[in-house]
C-alpha cells in the first residue's frame, strides 16, 4: 500500500522567481526507509515540509498539484491532522525543544492536542526512543545525541505513520549516530513505521536504507533500491554525493581492469569481502605517512583541572591532572565523542578558560598572568558554530577587525589578501549568517587566521557540511599549511582525521587514553572499542581482508591491493 | 595589598555570564526538591498576596517583625540562588539603609532608627515573600498556578519558554562576548585612568555584542516556530480541554494546609505579642 501519493506538485516560495520543487511525482509504500540525497539547495527539506503540510498550511507560497499523506490530501487538511500522520525532526533540533524537562517535552504535542493518556504516549515514545530512566530529567543535563533521541520522541508520540528526519547524524559522534539508526531501525522493522531521512553519509545509508531518491534541481532523478542507487557511482559524483568508500574503491579498480566487467558493486564490508577476496595485500610505499618535522614545545598542560559549576550538587569535573604536551609544526586531530573535554580543552589554550588548578604554558610562558587578547597573536580558535564569530555586519569587517583595533600595518592590504585566499572577494559585503554553510566556514576560517598565530584551533570545522563542501573545507586546510605551523583540530570525521593528521590524540571523559600516528590509534581495536571511534570504511574494509593493511584512503586501497 | 589582588579578580571571576547562567538555571530549577518547591503554587499564591500586601497596612513594629522572620524562615526553606540574595539585599539598602546613614550624616539621632526600621522591615518582608514564591517554584508550577487564576495561556506559556530559552541565549551571547576578547584590543588597565577607560570599553563591547546575539537568535527561532506550530501550540490555547488537562496535575495536599495552619498560627502569635507591648 502506498502511504505517500504525490501528483505533479509543483511549488516555489513566496516572492521566488522560479519553483523551488517542479513536476514532482512519486510513491512510497508503507514500511519503508528512504533515503533523500542531493545538492545543497535542491529542495530536499522543502519537499519534505510538503509531507507535513507545512508547505502550504503554515508556510504561503504556490502550490499545484496534490500530495496525498496516508490517504489525505495535504490542501484539504490542517497541520494538526497531519502532524499526527507525519512526525518532523530537524537538522537544527535542539531549537526543536520547547519545554524544560524530557517528559514534559515528549508529551506536549499530545497533551496540545487535548489526547487524554499524554503522559502515557509521552513515556512509551521515550521508551522508543531508549531514553527511559530520563523522563525527569531536564534537558540541559543530556548529551548532543540524546537531545537528539528527545526531538525524535516528541515526534512519536503523535504515533504518525511516518517520521522525517533532516540529516540526523551531521553533529553526532559515531556511537551515538549508530544509536540513533538504531533506533529508526527499530520503528521501521518491529513498528512499521516509514521512515524518511535526508542524509549524506552513504555509508549509514548503505547499512540501513532500503530505497534511495536522488533530488536535483527541484526534480525528481530517480528512486531505486540502495544497492542499485549506490552503484550509480558517476552520477552520485556528479550531484556531490559520495557512495560509499568501497564502492568508490570497487568502481575505480572495474574501471583499471582489476575487477570484471559484470561484477556488481558491493555497496557494504560484507559485501566488499566478497568482491575483493581475489586481490591480495602488498605493501606499497604510497601508505607511509610523511615524518612531520617538529620543533620545541609550544603548548605545555602541567597536571590542569578544572571544573564546571553545575545547577545541583557538585562541580562537574572536566580534567584531573591533565598533562599533554604539543610541539611547534605538529598537525594534531583531537578526538573522543560528545562532551569528553575537547572544546574545554581549546578554550583552555586560548585563555578563555582559566584552569582551578595547574599550569598552561604558551611558548614557554604561563597563560595565568596573560590577558586573552596578549594571548590572540599566537593562538587562534575557530568555533564550532561560525555564527559566533561574525560580530560585525559584514565578513570584510569581520576579517579585518582584529587587525584594525592592533593597528597591524597594511591591514586593509592583508584583509584583501585573505578574502581572495578564501575566495570570498564578492561576497565581502554580505553578512556572515546569511551565507551557505560552506561560506560561514571559510568565512570563519579566515577571521581565524587574521592575526598570523603560530598555533591554530579548529572545533569540528566540518561538522554539518555536506560532502562536497567538506571536501573544499579539506582543501582549504591543506592550503593553510604553509602559513600556520600548529594546527589542532577537535573532530568526529575520521576521513579528516587520516587525511590530514600527523598525530592524534584520544580524549575520553576528560583523560587522554591514547596520544601516536594514526596506525597506533586505529590499529588499537581496544582503544577503539572502549572510546567508540569508527574509522572510515575503507580503513576497516581494508582489515576485513588482510589485518596487515592500514589503508586510510580510497587511493592507499588502490596501490595496496592487487591481484595475485 | 595581595589579598585585595586576590579579592578583585574573584569578584570579576564571580560575576561572568558564565556565573550568571548557571544562577539563572540554579534558581529556577536547582531547588525542585525543597519543601516550599513541593506545595501548591495556587495556595503560595495566596500565601504570597497576605504578605505581600498585609505588611504595608501594619505599622506595629512586633507584628512586622513576626512577618520578617517567618518569610525568612520561609526563604531559607526555598533554597533561594545566592545572587537573588545579593540582589535583595542591595535592593533593601538602597531603598531604605542609605536613608539611616543620611540622617546621620545630617545630625539625626538614634529617634530615626524606629520608624526607618519599620520601613525597611516592610520592604524585606515583601521582597522575601516574593523571593520565596517566584523562586522556590519552578517556572512551570508558577505558570500552572496563574494559569488557574485565569491568567492568559500566552502568559503561563512565556514564562516557562523563557527560561527554557535563557540558558542557551547566555551561553550564545557568552561565546560572543568571547570573540570579541580574543579579537579585541581592549585599553590597558593597569593605571586608574585605563580602567576607567577600561569600563567604557566593556560597556560598548556589550552594546555591539547585542546585534550578532539578536540576529542568531532570530535565525533559530525559525524553527522553533515551526515546532510550535507542529507541536499544536496554535490548537490548545483555544481548547479548553487542553487548560483543564494542564491543571489536573495540581493537588492541595496536607501538606499544603499544614503550611497554611502554621503561617496563619504564627501571625496569630505576632499579633498577640504586639497587643500585649
Amino acid at each position: 500500500m502506498n502511504i505517500i501519493e504525490i501528483e505533479n506538485l509543483t511549488y516555489s516560495y513566496p516572492a521566488a522567481k522560479s519553483p523551488i520543487l517542479k513536476n514532482i511525482s512519486l510513491t512510497v509504500e508503507e514500511g519503508d526507509f528512504l533515503a533523500v540525497v542531493g545538492n545543497n539547495g535542491c529542495g530536499k527539506s522543502t519537499f519534505c515540509k510538503t509531507l507535513n503540510g507545512l508547505i502550504p498550511h503554515f508556510i504561503d507560497g504556490d502550490f499545484e498539484g496534490s500530495v496525498k499523506v496516508g490517504g489525505i490530501n495535504t490542501l484539504e487538511s490542517d497541520v494538526g491532522t497531519l502532524a499526527c500522520k507525519a512526525g518532523y525532526v530537524y537538522q537544527d533540533f535542539e531549537n526543536q525543544i520547547v519545554r524544560p524537562t524530557v517528559l514534559d517535552d515528549a508529551s506536549y504535542a499530545c497533551l496540545n492536542y487535548a489526547m487524554p493518556d499524554y503522559i502515557e504516549r509521552g513515556r512509551q515514545a521515550l521508551f522508543l526512543c531508549g531514553l527511559e530512566g530520563r523522563e525527569e530529567d531536564y534537558i540541559w543535563q543530556l548529551s548532543g545525541g540524546q537531545t537528539h533521541l528527545l526531538a525524535l520522541a516528541g515526534a512519536v508520540s503523535l504515533r504518525p505513520d511516518i517520521l522525517i528526519l533532516d540529516e540526523p547524524i551531521a553533529q553526532l559522534d559515531p556511537g551515538h549516530a549508530d544509536k540513533i539508526y538504531g533506533v529508526l531501525k527499530e520503528l521501521n522493522k518491529k513498528y512499521g513505521k516509514t521512515i524518511i531521512v535526508i542524509e549524506h553519509h552513504t555509508e549509514y545509508i548503505a547499512d540501513y536504507c532500503k530505497h534511495v531518491m536522488l533530488m536535483r534541481n527541484g526534480a525528481i532523478a530517480w528512486k531505486l533500491p540502495t544497492a542499485e542507487a549506490l552503484r550509480r557511482v558517476e552520477e552520485l559524483q556528479e550531484c556531490n554525493i559520495f557512495p560509499p568508500q568501497v564502492t568508490i574503491a570497487a568502481h575505480q579498480m572495474k574501471l583499471n581492469g582489476k575487477l570484471p566487467e559484470n561484477q556488481l558493486l558491493p555497496t557494504t564490508i560484507s559485501e566488499g569481502k566478497n568482491a575483493f577476496q581475489h586481490l591480495s595485500y602488498h605493501f606499497s610505499a604510497f601508505t607511509k605517512q610523511k615524518e612531520a618535522e617538529i620543533g620545541e614545545p609550544v603548548v605545555q598542560f602541567r597536571d590542569v583541572s578544572i571544573a564546571y559549576r553545575s545547577v545541583k550538587g557538585d562541580d562537574r569535573m572536566v580534567f584531573n591532572g591533565l598533562d599533554l604536551e604539543i610541539r611547534r609544526g605538529e598537525k594534531i586531530a583531537l578526538i573522543g565523542s560528545n562532551g569528553a573535554g575537547k572544546s574545554t580543552l581549546m578554550k583552555l589554550m586560548v585563555g578563555l578558560l582559566k584552569p582551578g588548578t595547574g599550569d598552561i604554558l604558551l611558548n614557554g610562558e604561563s597563560t595565568r598572568k596573560k590577558k586573552t587578547e596578549q594571548l590572540s597573536r599566537s593562538i587562534s580558535l575557530v568555533y564550532q558554530n561560525p555564527e559566533e564569530m561574525f560580530i560585525k555586519d559584514s565578513i570584510r569587517a569581520d576579517i579585518a577587525y582584529a587587525m584594525q583595533v592592533r593597528n597591524v600595518e597594511n591591514w586593509q592590504a592583508r584583509t584583501d589578501e585573505l578574502l581572495a585566499r578564501f575566495r570570498l572577494t564578492e561576497l565581502q559585503d554580505r553578512d556572515g549568517r546569511l551565507l551557505s554553510g560552506g561560506q560561514m566556514r571559510r568565512a570563519s576560517l579566515a577571521i581565524g587566521i587574521a592575526l598570523n598565530p603560530g598555533i591554530l584551533l579548529l572545533d569540528e570545522p566540518t561538522a554539518n557540511l555536506d560532502i562536497a563542501t567538506r571536501k573544499e573545507i579539506m582543501r582549504t586546510l591543506t592550503d593553510m599549511k604553509d602559513i600556520t605551523e600548529t594546527v589542532m583540530i577537535a573532530t568526529h570525521d575520521m576521513q579528516l582525521v587520516c587525511e590530514w593528521a600527523q598525530r592524534i590524540v584520544v580524549l575520553c571523559r576528560g583523560r587522554v587514553v591514547a596520544d601516536g600516528s594514526r596506525d597506533e590509534i586505529f590499529g588499537n581495536q581496544e582503544i577503539l572499542d572502549t572510546v567508540g571511534i569508527r574509522p572510515p570504511e575503507i580503513f576497516s574494509m581494508g582489515q576485513a581482508l588482510d589485518s596487515r593493511a592500514f589503508c586510510y584512503t580510497v587511493e592507499e586501497f588502490l596501490h595496496s591491493f592487487e591481484e595475485v | 595589598m595581595k589579598m585585595k589582588k586576590k579579592l578583585s579578580e574573584n569578584i570579576l571571576d564571580k560575576f561572568s555570564i558564565d556565573f550568571l547562567r548557571n544562577q539563572v538555571l540554579k534558581n529556577a530549577y536547582g531547588n525542585d526538591d525543597t519543601v516550599i518547591a513541593r506545595l501548591d503554587p495556587r495556595i503560595l499564591l495566596v500565601w504570597y498576596l497576605i504578605f505581600g500586601l498585609v505588611p504595608w497596612f501594619v505599622n506595629n513594629l512586633w507584628f512586622l517583625m513576626g512577618c520578617f522572620l517567618l518569610v525568612l524562615v520561609t526563604t531559607v526553606l526555598a533554597r533561594v540562588a545566592g545572587l537573588v540574595l545579593l540582589l535583595f539585599a542591595v535592593g533593601v539598602f538602597t531603598q531604605t539603609g542609605y536613608l539611616l546613614v543620611v540622617s546621620f550624616l545630617f545630625g539625626g539621632d538614634a529617634s530615626t532608627i524606629v520608624p526607618l526600621l519599620i520601613l525597611t522591615l516592610k520592604v524585606a518582608t515583601c521582597s522575601l515573600a516574593s523571593v520565596t514564591v517566584f523562586s522556590g517554584l519552578d517556572p512551570d508550577r508558577l505558570s500552572n498556578g496563574l494559569m488557574w487564576y485565569g491568567c492568559p495561556e500566552r502568559l503561563s506559556f512565556s514564562i516557562s519558554y523563557a527560561y527554557r530559552i535563557l540558558p542557551m541565549l547566555m551561553e550564545e551571547f557568552q561565546n560572543i562576548l568571547l570573540s570579541f576578547r580574543m579579537r579585541g584590543n581592549p585599553p590597558a588597565h593597569e593605571r586608574f585612568w585605563g580602567k576607567v577607560q577600561y569600563l567604557f570599553y566593556q560597556v560598548k563591547v556589550v552594546m555591539h555584542a547585542f546585534y550578532p546575539l539578536m540576529l542568531n537568535t532570530a535565525k533559530r527561532s525559525r524553527t522553533t516556530v515551526e515546532a510550535l506550530e507542529i507541536k499544536g501550540y496554535r490548537y490548545a490555547a483555544v481548547n479548553k480541554a487542553v487548560k483543564k488537562m494542564k491543571l489536573a496535575a495540581l493537588k492541595v495536599t496536607y501538606n499544603d494546609l499544614l503550611f497554611l495552619a502554621i503561617s496563619f498560627l504564627w501571625i496569630a502569635i505576632s499579633i498577640l505579642l504586639s497587643t500585649l507591648f
